[in-house]
């Protein structure tokens, strides 16, 4: 049975009363002040701020699990959950604290927390499941207010076209969820994912395809979340359109959520199975990273230059996954590359969404002599920016080294691997040409109007808080990155522990 | 055994046609009921192996799926809604203001 208090119940109870107690309260009061969403985001980021409490709390008190790969249960309290519900409940925090100015004004603030709360537990849940159930009701739970926030501005064209291109191709991937999980019950008969992979290691050899079929499905149906290359065409109109703090969410949030499914369901699959996958997602990786920088050079649109380069970011941590099984390092990397990744962009939208209160606009014309403007602003985007393209001393400098240090380490196993390592490099040289250029934009050019304009203070507090956690982590990484170690199931000794179930 | 395999080819087929749906058609209504298609499909699967199967795993979870695709479609049609009175047309080949 699942403890009724252990940590993601706990998470599930706070946020999701919360969440829908804010609408409740909304009905029930009279007036229809100014002032409704400055109440909704303090509570709302109470109730986050008081979720990452009681996460970072039993970490600390040694009550959470070490990071295992399977469970009986549906849910497991363990190291690797907690490890996603930190990065994804620091999202939540920053873009509800965010809100507080970038929503002032506009209608129906309750709906607008209430809906984050709610995709925050599945974001949450997600990374905690262990049964294939449990994992697509949090995928659902997660995506569907997400959808419903891409088109929050109801009366902009732009929000409504991004809602509905997120929410074709988010519909199709469930679709192709269901399909996958259905495919994998008919063959193991259990949709525990740890039975079931014990099952498929010791599949019959003509069942074999139809096991093919069902990872291959699993990597479509997560990849479209994800934004890997063949499934990535949304993805740059869906977080340009969507209100730009919303655009945070689904970059730094739903999309590390989409890993946390990836790493429990395939990663370990492709262990159980001893396929040979690892090339395709390397190969995936490369592309990812290539389409994600050169489409990002074009853009005029600072969302969307962050949209694409949000593709290239999922690039360099696919590279870590697909080289796991060569590497301990490299699944190391990527999770500490999800965190940093998470932090990093989120505050690069959020400094996106600050403008777009000040300033009102998002083409990069807007951003000129910014640096004079809206100095906290700029010194925040600038340090992202810096940050995501992996400049020392930044906390993305770290992440980054680790993933091309596993690859280069790989080599003597895979010949394939310091190649993909030096792709990863060149790119990120690449990606510092559209990052440079913003912000030489900020500094070096003269706007038509020099005038200081005052900055959003929720805002503002959110990208000292950025700031600090880049700079910070990027001169002192180690308790990161051993908390990133920590949160790494050991592959190998489960997979041998399930397969040993499975031939029973 | 043979049973199974029918409900399979069904499903197969089903999947086959809401892709089709998806590819060929530009009414945004369309092709939210060819993925709603391919969402049935997977659901008859479950149930069809279920049967075989000795536990009813498979019939929850497409109850789950069945519920779950309802408040998916929901949302997705007031989606749509918005979209007709902002553009008086639900054509996606429509939708295009961003560009790049």
């Amino acid at each position: 049975m699942v403890d009724l208090f252990s940590t993601p119940i706990l998470v599930t109870i706070i946020l999701g009363v919360v969440g829908l107690a804010i609408p409740a309260i909304d009905a029930g009061r009279r007036e229809r002040g100014a002032d409704r969403n400055k109440i909704y985001s303090a509570i709302a980021f109470g109730a986050l701020v008081v979720a990452m409490g009681i996460v970072v709390f039993r970490i600390f008190t040694g009550e959470v699990l070490p990071a295992v790969a399977f469970s009986q249960d549906v849910i497991v309290d363990d190291m690797f959950g907690s490890f996603f519900a930190i990065a994804l409940l620091l999202v939540s925090i920053m873009v509800t604290a965010s809100s507080w100015n970038y929503y002032k004004g506009k209608s129906n603030p309750a709906a607008y927390y209430s809906l984050i709360l709610l995709s925050s537990i599945g974001m949450v849940i997600i990374a905690y499941s262990t049964d294939l159930v449990m994992l697509l009701v949090a995928w659902e739970l997660m995506s569907l207010p997400t959808y419903a926030l891409a088109g929050f501005a109801k009366r902009d064209p732009i929000s409504n076209e991004a809602a509905i291109k997120y929410f074709m191709f988010g519909a199709l991937s469930s679709a192709l969820i269901v399909l996958a999980i259905g495919l994998v019950y008919g063959i193991t008969g259990t949709t525990n994912i740890g039975d079931s992979i014990g099952a498929m290691a010791s599949l019959d050899e003509s069942l074999m395809p139809i096991g093919l079929l069902a990872v291959a499905l699993f990597i479509a149906g997560f990849g479209f979340k994800m934004g890997l290359v063949p499934f990535h065409m949304w993805l740059p109109d869906a977080y340009e359109g969507s209100p730009t703090t919303i655009g945070a969410l689904l970059a730094a949030g739903t999309k590390k959520a989409g890993f946390a499914a990836a790493l429990r369901v395939i990663v370990l699959g492709m262990f159980a199975l001893n396929l040979d996958w690892t090339l395709t997602l390397g190969v995936v990786a490369v592309f990812t990273m290539i389409l994600g920088n050169l489409g990002a050079l074009v853009q005029k649109s600072v969302p969307r230059i962050l949209a694409y380069s949000s593709i290239a970011q999922a690039g360099y941590i696919m590279m870590g996954i697909a080289l796991a099984p060569y590497s301990d390092q490299a699944l190391t990397g990527s999770l500490f590359h999800i965190i940093n990744h998470a932090v990093m962009k989120s505050a690069a939208f959020i400094a996106a969404a600050s403008v777009a209160v000040a300033l009102a606009g998002y083409s990069l014309d807007k951003y000129r002599g910014l640096g004079r403007r809206m100095p906290i602003t700029a010194i925040a985007l600038s340090i992202s920016l810096l940050a995501l393209a992996g400049v020392p001393p930044l906390s993305g400098f770290w992440s980054k080294l680790v993933i091309f240090g596993a690859g280069i380490n790989s080599g003597p196993l895979v010949e394939w691997g310091p190649w993909l390592a030096i792709a990863g490099v060149l790119n990120s040289a690449l990606s510092l040409g559209y990052y440079a250029w913003i912000i030489r934009k900020m500094y070096m050019e003269e706007g038509p109007d020099m005038s200081r304009v005052k900055e959003p203070r929720a805002i503002v507090a959110v990208l000292v808080f950025a700031m600090v956690f880049m700079v910070g982590f990027g001169i002192w990484h180690a308790p990161l990155l051993d908390f990133a170690s920590r949160a790494i199931p050991d592959l190998s000794s489960s997979i041998t522990q399930v397969t040993m179930i499975g031939g029973n | 055994m043979s049973e199974l395999i029918d409900f399979l080819i069904v499903s197969i087929a089903l999947v086959a046609i809401g892709i089709y749906g998806l590819v060929v058609k530009r009414n945004a209504i369309r092709m939210l009921f060819s993925i709603e298609i391919i969402a049935n499909a997977a659901n008859l699967t479950l149930v069809a192996f279920s049967r075989g199967l000795p536990n009813a795993q498979g019939q929850t979870f497409a109850l789950f799926s069945i519920a779950i695709a309802a408040a998916e479609v929901a949302v997705g049609l007031g989606l749509i809604i918005v979209a007709y009175r902002l553009y008086r047309e639900i054509d996606v080949a429509e939708f295009r203001s961003m560009r790049g």
